[in-house]
């Protein structure tokens, strides 16, 4: 097991340093296209082929890793924090703030997270730049991630208040915003880490099922989900390598199932 | 009693609050007081400014909630524009499909899910089907459920089996999981030492043990099915809810969408409600 989780912390870290300077790596710029050599299987200078209008599919396979793996973690990043401040100040002040984030919560958890996705994008426009379009897309994950994490942060907090430390802080005279930051903050940071590490792989699963459905990272920006669309209508028994990207997707998320054993990714 | 009336209560609370969310998302999303029939240039100014008196009467979110609501109860919901037709009769035409589905994906993703947990836990020494299983599960849990209704679908396999697949690793991992805590019980151990035989320890003792989280596992289940039905339907081009809901959402077909989120509310919350009663029930019986 700790060879298995070496090699995932390895893969996941190779995956990163891909993502993060893609122009390094990449052959070719995502929207570079040779209209001469359209659709063209897997050779030398291609090693995954061209698409229907020209262009490299490796290198847009490098700068999607790009758009999927950096900016899951920024989304759920605006979750924790969004849960972490909603959640603090529900177990913290209890009372009618308490049941009203708490009701806020249960109607966001009560839709199921695609449908709950798949309504709020419906609601934007969808007809947008690539940029805004992924600004859209992971602005979404993380305002509508909040509701699960915070009711961890919640719990956590409403059994820290009643801990012996902060009983003890209250009664040698630490005022709120003292016992906050220092008793309250340090011992609800890793559940909010935790947190964190788990909406990550969440979030990318939910780019690529939104970018499958065509409401996620607009053209000619690639992404995960947007590079899979192109599986549609085609078979990927003529053409497996269109198939990459599912298979890079699986080993990153199965690193991070490995690195977070026992959680659940249901997408 | 009193308690069932206080889920009721809290169930149309949430309800109402989903259908009032999204009536003022759909409110103020861009251009939501813009017809796209202004485009028409044969229609005359008289027509265009009808047109536009009457999206600025539906611009009062309170009193437009309260129309729908009290044509609700006349089993109106409205007209979705992107399929002209009323959307009463789009649900009853699609539900059927999607109920199937659900039926056969939840059906088999318990049988199967619930199938491959037992041994897993029931045997410790049999590590390799644990692990193998484990894996296979991990496997599709690092697939989006629009990936594997593509893969599926290449491999002719109907939307419900889709469904299954996608929920039986979900339903293994957390039954698996509370299946071996059962499993290691002390009363467990102490039933296996005096010979009682597996199937019996199962059955009154892992089970009942494991009821209480088994059913909210249930009522989570209802909640995947659900989601995971909107890319597989769209994929496996079904004629459900989970399509409907899709081609709304991509023709921006709002009013469509409310009523959706309404029903899918309703569907979850009083799956929801329904196990939290029977985890009730066996949780007292048990005491």
């Amino acid at each position: 097991m700790k060879v298995a989780r070496a090699v995932a912390i390895g893969l996941l870290g190779a995956v990163a340093i891909v993502a993060l300077a893609p122009e390094w790596w990449a052959a070719n710029r995502y929207d570079t296209q040779f209209r001469a050599i359209p659709d063209t299987p897997p050779a030398a200078r291609f090693p995954l082929g061209t698409d229907a209008v020209g262009r490299d599919r490796l290198s847009r396979l490098i700068y999607g890793t790009r758009v999927s793996l950096l900016l899951a973690p920024a989304a759920a990043l605006l979750s924790c924090v969004a849960a972490g401040i909603l959640g603090g100040l529900a177990g913290l002040a209890g009372g009618f703030i308490d049941r009203t984030i708490v009701a806020a919560a249960d109607l966001f958890l009560s839709l199921p997270w695609l449908f709950l996705l798949l309504i709020v994008r419906a609601c934007l426009p969808l007809n947008v730049s690539p940029a805004a379009s992924v600004a859209i897309t992971f602005l979404m994950l993380g305002v509508l991630g909040w509701a699960a994490p915070a009711r961890v942060v919640r719990a956590a907090v409403r059994k820290l208040k009643s801990s012996e430390f902060v009983f003890m802080a209250r009664a040698r005279g630490c005022r709120p915003w003292r016992l906050l930051w220092c008793q309250l903050r340090p011992n609800v940071a890793p559940i909010l880490l935790a947190q964190f590490w788990v909406a990550v792989p969440i979030y990318i699963l939910t780019e690529t099922t939104l970018g499958m459905l065509g409401l996620g990272v607009a053209e000619p920006l690639p992404s995960w989900g947007g590079l899979l669309r192109e599986l549609e209508g085609d078979s990927f028994l003529a053409r497996p390598y269109l198939l990459a990207p599912a298979i890079l997707l699986a080993l990153v998320i199965g690193s991070f199932q490995l690195l977070l054993s026992n959680e659940d990714f249901s997408i | 009693m009193k308690g069932i009336f206080r889920q009721l209560f809290r169930m149309v609370g949430l309800v109402l609050a989903a259908g009032l969310a999204s009536a003022v998302l759909v409110r103020y999303s861009p251009g939501a007081l813009v017809d796209q029939r202004e485009l028409n240039q044969r229609l005359s100014e008289e027509s265009l400014a009808d047109m536009r008196a009457q999206k600025a009467r539906n611009s009062n979110v309170g009193v437009n909630f309260l129309a729908y609501l009290r044509n609700l109860t006349h089993g109106d919901l409205g007209y979705s524009e992107s399929n002209n037709a009323p959307i009463a009769s789009l649900i009853a035409d699609r539900a059927p499909a999607t109920l199937r589905e659900l039926g056969v994906g939840l059906g088999g993703g318990w049988l199967i899910g619930l199938g491959l947990a037992i041994p897993a836990g029931c045997f410790r020494r049999a590590w390799m089907y644990d692990a193998a299983s484990s894996a296979a599960a991990g496997l599709l849990l690092s697939l989006p459920a629009a990936l594997i209704a593509y893969l599926c679908l290449m491999a002719g396999t109907a939307s419900g089996t889709v469904l299954v697949i996608v929920l039986a690793p979900r339903i293994f991992r957390f039954a698996r999981n509370l299946l071996v805590q059962a499993y290691g019980a002390h009363h467990v151990e102490i039933a296996r030492a005096r010979g009682i035989r597996e199937w019996r320890i199962l059955s009154a003792h892992v089970l009942p043990e494991t009821a209480p989280q088994m059913l909210a596992l249930l009522a989570s289940s209802v909640s995947m099915a659900i989601g995971a039905a909107i890319p597989v339907e769209a994929i496996c081009d079904a004629p459900g809810l989970g399509r409907l809901a899709w081609q709304a959402a991509t023709a921006r077909d709002l009013p469509l969408l409310v009523n959706l989120t309404m029903l899918v509310t309703v569907a979850t919350i009083a799956a929801v409600m329904l196990s939290e009663m029977a985890a009730s029930r066996e949780a007292s019986a048990l005491l």
